[in-house]
């Protein structure tokens, strides 16, 4: 390889440096995002493979056994241990523990900065010996500090309310359980493996500060604040010998192990002959905190090769039309070489040498750009959202995994052009004949009805197919990481937002103690309030372990009715009747697709230990978790319980909530779960506008480098015209319509890749416990419009500062281009 | 045209180039001068310099009773427009238009589009066959035929030509200035063309020879 060569080619890059610098740019962001990402996928998993295995790791349960009707005394729950360990179902897997459990809603009381008490929806947990899973405290945390509670007045706060309401050790708190306050010293500050998602019961989204709390007592503790009997529970926790993979988030299905499922069967059955109670048995699937996180570390794991693959398919594209532009410029000097006789094989490494340069600056800002900011600010997003200590530095492995991707690309992509320098014929290159700069005869026909100026803006526009197409595609794929952040929040925001303010009309979901509703509906009497039972119950589906959550409702009405305080967005069928021969019920789109009912269909469900059929007379949109509508009347039939909570709506803001906590054991206001949505929202803002930024600036840097070569590829062109006396006026204008055109179209197309892709990726992210549709946007389509024909118009002064600072005298006789 | 004095001169590391070193000429309307010289003479700088695509550093030149505007981009692009009209050697086609598409578009851009002159202008230089083909279709003598009729399109009062013939053959190029002359005449064009080709005085009405950026010679020719 000739050093002059490479030296020339090094010039001839440098005299290009504007350019150059955008490719460089898009390699260092595809390395930049890949290691960002990268660290972000890998912290997700590791977390959590740490928080149930390692060393300070606390285990989680293989199946729960749950009574969501009541409370089992002391001696059913230890019978129905010492019963499952008997009679423990012939399965792969051995019983390794047996834990009773009690867990209940609660009222955490806290006193705001104006003095008035605050009252905050809340769980319980009674843990006994803590054999099965324990409180999370993990050692050199900022997060958890204290000890274990020991006796029957401390207790244990989860960390993430700790932090919210700046309790700490020694601290008295005032808690209740249906039965009175009763004060309670912090000893401790953890987490627990049922809560490291910190959300309310049923809840997709992650508490807002301070709205929801958690704790962890000694059984003893909790019985004292519940006015049970000692030895009472209302769950089992069962662990089977081994850490099975089902443990984590390793696996694509998440009914993955038949086994398992097969083991979740035949307890349920198991518990039908031990005890009248309905039941529920479900492993992992049934507990959402643990399968959102499940679900996110391996969305995230999913995700980070198709962000990183984008930018570098978008490096390697800008890179490819880069390095053909050169070698088109520089044709007549490599015919000249090769007329002197210098080999195919000395022209071709330069061309391959230029990439590997490009690649391996572009790597090195990137891993900088990556290490320094793009990590430590993803994990400190990630850790601010979920609350949870992140201890995760960038992977060395991570790293060089990343360069040697962009690496491969930039080459992949600087291969051809430098073949293509090669292969150059001198003869065709002096003919002008190795690049053909003639329009086709159908686009001739096409324009030739237009002004020559606008024949010629488009003809010129097309007169590169190859360079449009990828230049569309890249912006295409620049627009999905842009236009997936537009599509999913408004999408989020119409189902989780809209959901809630438009889709339910109560103010006070009150959960109330079994038979105790008649209280709550004689409060909402008195203060004038309405009133609607609700029963949220648990259910199961035949030769399945997943578990879905139904509703069941005093009152059905469609969204455009808006009769009852729940609504629902019929997307096919009718709602259902009460009291048919056959149960009828709603299901949601997620349940459809997933289990493939259908409206009409007649399909077993497991309520408690008892398998029924109920049919299907619709399915309801914008559900997020798996949900079926029943009658309240129907479903109560089937679970033995009148109502879980009560659905309370206020005849003013103002109404005062006093002696709803005394009655209820926990209630939830409305307006704090859109406050709750809007805060995660505003948190997420700055990671949004990052990514949707990223869009951005991709989408720039391709348009700016195709554009650009448009324009010098035209630099003969321009300067005849301004030889001839055209006004930059007139130039400019036509070269505005010519951005606006490429403007317009590659924003549709970017609109509708970003759309279409945005549907793909998510449908290849949604989950039992997360189902999530898209839908079509006309703001955010018309805001990704908006954005490329903005950016394609905004280069065009570079462009006409480009022609002005032209020396035309020499450019009109450069035939070169 | 009057221009006297004129000099451009440009400073080098290595010292002070005389491109031009004081020319002195006046041009009556339909004259079609040939500008001769030897490489490096000054030759292509003085029409660059009549085209307002360069400014001279010293002297003085006029057209139509005005000086000719110098170091505005602007002011030297609207000369150009109003005043106009250059044949460059390479043809400068734009090849994705067609050969009268090329006519319309310098209309357009100087606000007059007007399709009958462009085709009676193609008439003129023996192309009416030709207005649908692209540059790349016809052959090179046809394609400085457009570039003529093309500079001729908004009716400039002085057509340049930078060694219009330099890249064609005897036979071609005596076809190209036989058109040229015949369409200058036909439109009472001054013309000003710089050559190496001592053939193409034939056509011009005068010669002037330059030399290390002086006139050597100035004679009436062809009278």
């Amino acid at each position: 390889m000739s050093m002059l060569l490479t030296k020339r080619l090094a010039r001839s890059l440098w005299r290009t440096k504007l350019r150059l610098s955008a490719v460089v740019f898009m390699v260092a962001v595809g390395v930049f995002a890949g290691i960002s990402f990268g660290t972000y996928a890998n912290a997700a998993s590791n977390l959590y493979d740490g928080i149930y295995d390692g060393e300070d790791g606390v285990n989680l349960p293989d199946i729960w056994v749950e009574n969501p009707s009541g409370v089992w005394n002391d001696s059913t729950s230890e019978n129905l241990c010492e019963s499952i360990s008997d009679r423990w179902p012939d399965s792969d897997y051995s019983l390794e523990n047996c834990e009773a459990r009690l867990i209940l809603d609660g009222i955490m009381y806290d006193v705001d900065s104006d003095g008035n008490e605050k009252v905050i929806p809340a769980v319980w947990h009674g843990i006994d010996e803590g054999i099965v899973d324990k409180v999370w405290m993990p050692t050199e945390s900022d997060f958890s500090s204290g000890r274990l509670a020991e006796n029957s007045n401390e207790i244990v706060l989860d960390s993430h309310i700790a932090l919210d309401l700046k309790v700490e050790l020694g601290d008295e708190i005032e808690i209740s359980s249906g039965h009175g306050k009763m004060s309670y010293e912090v000893v401790g500050i953890g987490f627990q493996s049922m809560h490291l998602y910190f959300a309310t019961e049923g809840s997709t989204l992650p508490a807002d500060d301070g709205t929801f709390a958690t704790g962890y007592m000694t059984d003893s503790g909790l019985e004292r604040l519940a006015n049970l009997s000692a030895g009472s529970s209302n769950l089992i926790l069962i662990d089977v010998q081994g850490s099975p993979v089902y443990d984590l988030q390793s696996t694509d299905d998440i009914n993955e192990n038949e086994e398992l499922t097969k083991l979740v069967s035949d307890i349920s059955i198991l518990m039908g002959d031990l005890d009248d109670t309905p039941v529920s048995v479900y492993d992992r699937s049934g507990v959402f905190s643990v399968e959102v996180l499940r679900a996110d570390a391996e969305g995230a794991v999913k995700m980070y090769p198709y962000v990183t693959g984008m930018i570098a398919a978008i490096a390697g594209i800008t890179i490819f039309l880069s390095l053909q532009r050169l070698i088109q410029s520089q044709a007549k000097e490599i015919a000249v070489l090769r007329t002197l006789g210098v080999p195919k094989m000395s022209i071709m490494p330069g061309y391959i040498l230029a990439p590997i340069v490009i690649g391996l600056l572009g790597s090195f800002i990137g891993t900088l750009l990556g290490i320094y900011f793009g990590a430590p600010g993803m994990l400190s997003f990630y850790e601010q959202i979920i609350g949870l200590p992140i201890n995760n530095a960038t992977d060395t492995s991570l790293v060089m995994q990343n360069i040697t991707i962009a690496m491969i690309i930039v080459l992949l992509a600087g291969l051809r052009p430098a073949w293509q320098a090669s292969r150059l014929q001198p003869l065709n290159v002096f003919r002008g004949q190795h690049e053909v700069k003639l329009s086709s005869r159908k686009l001739q026909k096409l324009t030739a009805k237009l002004p020559a100026t606008v024949g010629l803006s488009v003809r010129s526009s097309l007169r590169k197919p190859m360079r449009v197409g990828f230049t569309f595609f890249a912006v295409g794929i620049s627009m999905l990481l842009f236009g997936a952040m537009l599509f999913m929040m408004s999408s989020m925001e119409d189902s989780i937002l809209g959901g809630i303010k438009d889709k339910q009309s109560w103010d006070i979901q009150a959960s109330t103690p079994i038979d105790g509703e008649d209280a709550v509906i004689d409060w909402v009497d008195q203060n004038d309030g309405q009133y609607e039972l609700l029963i949220n119950f648990p259910i199961g589906i035949e030769d399945d372990n997943r578990q879905m959550m139904a509703y069941g409702l005093d009152k059905f009405s469609t969204t455009d009715d808006k009769d009852s305080m729940i609504m629902v967005d019929l997307l096919d069928g009718d709602l259902p009747e009460q009291n048919t021969g056959n149960i009828q019920v709603l299901i949601d789109q997620g349940t459809s697709e997933f289990l493939d009912w259908k409206t009409g269909d007649e399909v077993s469900i497991l309520v408690g230990n008892d398998m029924h059929t109920v049919e299907i007379t619709g399915i309801t949109k914008g559900e997020i978790s798996r949900t079926i509508y029943f009658h309240r009347a129907d479903l109560s039939e089937l679970v033995g319980l009148e109502s879980t909570s009560v659905l309370i709506e206020l005849p003013d803001e103002e109404t005062s909530l006093d002696g709803l906590s005394e009655i209820t054991i926990g209630y939830s206001l409305k307006k704090d779960t859109i406050k709750t949505f809007e805060s995660l929202l505003e948190q997420q803002q700055q990671f949004i506008f990052a990514i949707q930024f990223l869009g951005i600036i991709i989408a720039i840097a391709v348009l700016f480098n195709t554009l650009l070569m448009n324009l010098a590829e035209r630099d003969t062109e321009l300067a005849t015209l301004r030889v001839l006396g055209a006004p930059m006026s007139k130039l400019g204008k036509m070269m505005l319509w010519e951005h606006l055109g490429i403007g317009l179209i590659g924003g549709i197309l970017g609109a509708l890749f970003a759309y279409f892709g945005t549907v793909l990726l998510i449908s290849s992210q949604v989950q039992w416990a997360f189902y999530f549709t898209i839908e079509p946007q006309f703001a955010a389509t018309m805001t990704i419009v908006g954005v490329i024909a903005g950016i394609s118009i905004a280069l065009t002064p570079i462009g006409m500062w480009r022609i002005k600072k032209m020396n035309l005298v020499d450019k009109v006789k450069d035939l070169s281009n | 045209m009057e221009i006297n004095g004129l000099q451009r001169h440009y400073e080098l590391a290595s010292g002070v180039v005389r491109a031009l070193d004081g020319i002195d000429i006046n041009i009556e309307k339909g004259e079609r001068i040939v500008l001769l010289g030897p490489s490096g003479s000054g030759k292509t700088t003085l029409l660059n310099c009549v085209a307002a695509l360069d400014s001279p550093t010293g002297g003085s030149y006029s057209f139509d009773g005005e000086d000719v505007p110098r170091n505005k981009s602007e002011e030297m692009t609207t000369f150009r427009r109003k005043n106009i009209g250059y044949v460059f050697q390479f043809f400068n086609l734009l090849q994705d238009l067609t050969v009268l598409e090329n006519i319309l578009l310098i209309q357009e851009l100087s606000g007059s589009r007007d399709k009958q002159r462009a085709l009676d202008l193609l008439q003129l230089v023996g192309l009416e066959k030709e207005v649908d083909r692209f540059p790349a279709e016809i052959s090179g003598g046809q394609q400085q035929r457009v570039a003529i009729a093309r500079s001729l399109a908004k009716s400039p009062k002085l057509l340049l030509g930078d060694e219009l013939t330099g890249n064609l053959d005897s036979k071609t190029s005596a076809m190209v200035m036989e058109v040229l002359v015949k369409a200058c005449e036909s439109e009472e064009i001054t013309t000003i063309m710089v050559t190496h080709d001592e053939n193409l005085s034939k056509y011009a009405t005068r010669v002037i020879r330059l030399d290390s950026g002086k006139i050597v010679s100035d004679e009436k020719v062809n009278q």
